[in-house]
Formats: C-alpha cells, structure tokens, sequence
C-alpha cells in the first residue's frame, strides 16, 4: 500500500493510464486531460522565495464519493492521516470559515490554523490557505480538484493537489517542495484507500455519478 | 540546583511552581474531557511486588536453588504524561518473564524490561507492552540452547525475530480492527513506537534497541550507554535510508522526508523501507561494580545527561532504603519535568547490584 517508496505516478502525466490497460492512445488523452485541468484549476504564480508542485493520484471510487470526502473542510481527519482533531470557529461552514486542526505527535507541527478560500461543488475545487499554527508553512496555500475518469472500465476519480508556500530560512526549495508533497502523498494515499474502501461498502448505481 | 538536592528532597524538585502546573495541566485535562486516570503511573506495582514475593516464595518452597538466583530482584518505574496531553510511552516489567522448561534449572532465569514510546496514537505502544516479552520468550525457546548459554549472536537473531514479528503483529493488527484507541483503523499505517528491551541475565545484559528510547548501565557511579539513538542523521543511518532510496531531510530536527524524526521503529508501515524495526543488539557481561539498569524514553534523555541520571541513580542507593530504584525512577522523571521536558517522560530502573538477591 505504501505509496511513498518509488516516484513514479504522482506526478502530472507520470502514468495518466491510471489503473492502467489504456494503451498509449489512451494514456495520452489522459495526459492531455490532466494537462487542461492543471492549466486551467491549478496555476499559481509562486514568488521567488517560495516554492510550488502538484500531485495526482487514481482513486477506484467515483467521484462524488471522493469529493464528499475531500469537501469536508470541517472533517479532514476523516482521510488525512495526521489530523487528530479539528474544530471550525464560530460553526457555520462558509468561504472564509477558519479551522483549527491539531496534528498527532511525532510530526513537527501540532496545530494548524486553515481558512477556506473557495469551495465549488459544481467544478469540484476547494482551496485552503494556512494562516497560523506551530509548523513552518508560511503563506501555504493549496488547492485541490476531483475529476471523474474511468479506470478499467469503472468509475473513478482523478485527484490533483497543488500547492504553494514559502520556503523557510535553513531549507532550499527542493527540500520544502519535497517535505510537503510527503505529506500530501500519504493525503492521497489514505483518501484512496478510505473512498476505495467506502466504494465497496455502498455500490452505487451509474446514475449517482 | 545540584543531584544530591534532587535526591535528598524531591520537593525541592516539584516545588510550588511544578505543583500549580501539574494542577493546570489537570484542569485542562479534565476540561478537555481526557481519561487520564492518574498523571502518575508509578510502577512499583503492587502487582508486581506481588509476583516478586510469589517467586522468591515458591524458589524457598522448592529448595536448594536459592543460592542459584541473582539476577536482579528490585526494580521500580515512573511512565507520565508530562506536559502533552497524550500519554503514548509504555513501560513493561516482566520478572522471569521466560519460564524455564521442565528440567531446566533456575539459573536460567532472566527479567524482561522495557521502554516504547509511541507516536501517533498510543496503540503501537501499547501492543509492544503487552506481547513483546512473550514474543521474546516464545523465539528465545525456538529449539536453542538455554539462555545463559547463548553466543550473542544468537540473542541478535532472537531479538530481530521478535522484533519482527512485533512489527507485523502492529501493522497486521491495525487493519484488522479498529479498536479502543483514538484513532480509526485506516489511519493505523501512521503509528509507531520506539522500542528499547532489556533482558537481565545472572551474568550478563542484552539490549535490544529500535528508536531513540536509550539503555544505560550505572557501573561505579559512570554510565555506559548500551544502546544507540536511531537518529535520520547518524551516518549509518542517513546512508541506509538514502541506499533504500528516502531522503532526510532537517524540517525541525532531521527527519525521514521531513516527517518522522527517528530511524527505526515498530509500526510505521507507511514509512518502510526506509524506517526499519529491526533492532541492534548489545550483549553487555555483568561487573561486580554495576549499580542499576536505566531504561527511558526521550522525554528523560532530552534534559539529562547520561551522567546526570547515573549520579541520580547512585544518591537514591546510597540513601539505602530497600525501594531506591522505584526512587531513582520517580526521581528521575521529576528532574525531567523540573527541567521543562516537553514529552512524555518513562523511565524504569532496574538493580543489578550482586548479591542482592535474598
């Protein structure tokens, strides 16, 4: 399951096949697919101080299950791994809304203060931007889109999630880019295996989609 | 303040200010609703003591092989939350943790100690304080030789085994339930434990080492540390970790790809191959100078110096009262606190004095 060891899939058009069995044609549309989305939901303009990557990743769930999940800014320990706890300000969940998220320990951060900046259910994008908390992300920023896609066959989702923050005094942007798209990873892995695992429980007609 | 002070009064230790503190830290932990059945456990068990009478009991029962037993007969332990509000060590105390097969005589005895310090949650922690020595019973009675007569290679492969299968019981387990812990069962892939295991022989001590939990041995007041900090940083490791293909990276202390910030551990699937459980092994020949055994977690190792603990150690036995290691170990993790540890802090101390023994 351990999707960190390698380095290959997670990047845009690094295996745009997804499950795979697409042959090349396939794939390149696939790319070509990733490529629009990236272009058109994911352009950031980093500064010269900061750095910036994306990072993509097939789930074998359709896509209205990934989002439910993904959409849940007042819930992200639902997928997210290092979350242990998470409470929004004042209740109401509108852009704007403040979260304060307590990270589990062994991790060098322990809360984390989230605003969100846009949540679209008809695109299916949600952004969210740090603006405090004991970690060294400054002026974080991320954004992820659900894309639905078909893997074997199936119903699935593409899921892409970029990112652009400072890069902090001590570290060069290689190592900020390559500790936050870490983290991310192991986001994405355990969204996959939480909606995979959801999917199997509660199939759903083609209609849903 | 100096050792002798600590040793002599620990209320110079806690003080007035440690108190108000431990009385806020409670507030908030009531506020927030957290079982904290008690701050302390202090392990100088009962249950313990219990067991240690029933053995000495049964040995003077069975006659003759009472002059057979020295291996340690005191030990005492302090495990605390301290200023987290997760308490995720464990500390695990097993006198003649493996009983000697029928014919084989008493001086097989040994005692299991240990130290984990989780992350994550608590549950990997956990399970290593409640299977740990029987995994370690169960491999050392794998068809070798009686433990006393072991080559300290052998205990190497004894305990990789055992650590192993520890290893895979904790990620075996995660998934198939998700039980009493905080977290949810998916999420288990991201909890781990460091590790640090003693077993007490007549005559020698094994360590077993997997994280930055630490061993040291209190010889003539000098301490000699049996085990090795598993840092990301440590040459060996850092070139391991970038051969298997990881990177370290300094993000508040070096980490393994900037998250965990230690080599080794049990569990952790998430991060293998590049955190590993395997152990290293030390099998150290007992001296008629050594004084105790120290087991502890980093929240003690971060704010005192090996020597610092020895000289502890060696003020609460010569105060002479017959429970000085439970001392030492509760001495010990106050110092830790005193001095603004931010960690859990566990600490067990173990007598190996010779001639000790009743």
């Amino acid at each position: 399951m351990v999707g960190l060891v390698g380095g290959g899939g997670w990047r845009v058009g690094d295996d745009a096949a997804g499950g795979g069995g697409g042959g090349a044609v396939a794939a390149g549309a696939a790319a070509a697919a990733e490529a629009e989305h990236m272009r058109r939901l994911h352009s950031h303009a980093p500064g010269e101080h900061q750095c910036s990557s994306a990072l993509v990743k097939h789930i074998k769930a359709p896509v209205h299950l990934v989002w439910s999940l993904v959409r849940s800014f007042d819930q992200p320990q639902r997928y997210k791994p290092f979350v242990s706890r998470c409470v929004v300000r004042g209740g109401d969940l509108e852009i704007g809304s403040v979260r304060e998220v307590n990270v589990k320990t062994g991790l060098p951060a322990t809360t984390s203060t989230e605003r969100l900046e846009l949540l679209d259910d008809d695109e299916h994008i949600l952004s969210v931007k740090f603006v405090g908390g004991d970690h060294r992300l400054r002026n974080y920023s991320s954004i992820v889109t659900v894309h639905p896609e078909s893997i074997d066959g199936r119903p699935g989702t593409l899921v892409i999630e970029s990112f652009v923050v400072d890069v902090p005094d001590g570290n060069t942007k290689d190592e900020t880019c390559y500790f936050v798209e870490a983290v991310i990873k192991c986001n994405l892995t355990s969204l996959a295996e939480v909606s995979e695992r959801l999917a199997v429980q509660s199939p759903t007609s083609p209609l849903e989609q | 303040m100096s050792m002798a002070e600590v040793c002599c009064d620990s209320a110079v230790v806690v003080g007035a200010e440690a108190e108000a503190r431990a009385r806020a830290r409670a507030g908030r932990r009531r506020r927030a609703g957290v079982e904290g059945a008690g701050r302390w456990n202090a392990t100088a068990t009962a249950a313990g003591v219990a067991a240690e009478e029933a053995a000495t009991r049964k040995r003077r029962a069975s006659g003759g092989e009472a002059g057979l037993v020295v291996v340690a007969k005191r030990h005492g332990a302090a495990s605390v939350a301290g200023r987290r509000r997760e308490m995720e060590d464990a500390v695990s105390l097993r006198e003649a943790f493996a009983a000697p097969a029928n014919g084989e005589v008493a001086a097989a005895r040994c005692d299991f100690y240990g130290v984990f310090d989780g992350h994550g949650c608590s549950h990997v922690a956990d399970a290593c304080r409640e299977r740990m020595h029987e995994l370690v019973a169960e491999e050392m009675g794998a068809g070798s030789p009686a433990a006393a007569a072991r080559e300290p290679a052998s205990w190497t492969e004894t305990m990789e085994r055992s650590f192993a299968r520890m290893d895979a019981e904790v990620i075996a387990g995660c998934r198939a339930e998700s039980g009493s812990c905080r977290c949810e069962g998916q999420k288990c892939d991201h909890v781990g434990s460091t590790a640090v295991v003693a077993v007490v022989e007549e005559s020698r001590v094994v360590v077993a080492n997997c994280g930055d939990s630490r061993a040291v041995l209190c010889r003539g007041g000098a301490p000699v540390q049996l085990s090795s900090d598993h840092k990301p940083d440590r040459p060996d490791e850092l070139e391991r970790i970038e051969a298997a293909g990881g990177r370290v990276i300094f993000w508040e202390g070096a980490r393994v790809l900037g998250v965990l910030a230690m080599s080794r551990s049990i569990g952790d699937a998430y991060l293998k191959p590049y955190v590993t459980a395997v152990p290293e092994v030390t099998v150290t020949g007992r001296s008629d100078f050594d004084e105790c055994l120290i087991l502890a977690s980093d929240g003690l190792w971060d704010v005192v110096s090996n020597e610092a603990a020895c000289e502890v150690a060696q003020s609460c036995l010569r105060r002479g009262r017959q429970r000085w290691c439970a001392e030492a170990a509760a001495v010990l993790t106050k110092l830790a606190l005193a001095r603004r540890s931010s960690d859990n802090i566990s600490v067990v101390v173990v007598d190996l004095r010779r001639g000790n023994a009743l």
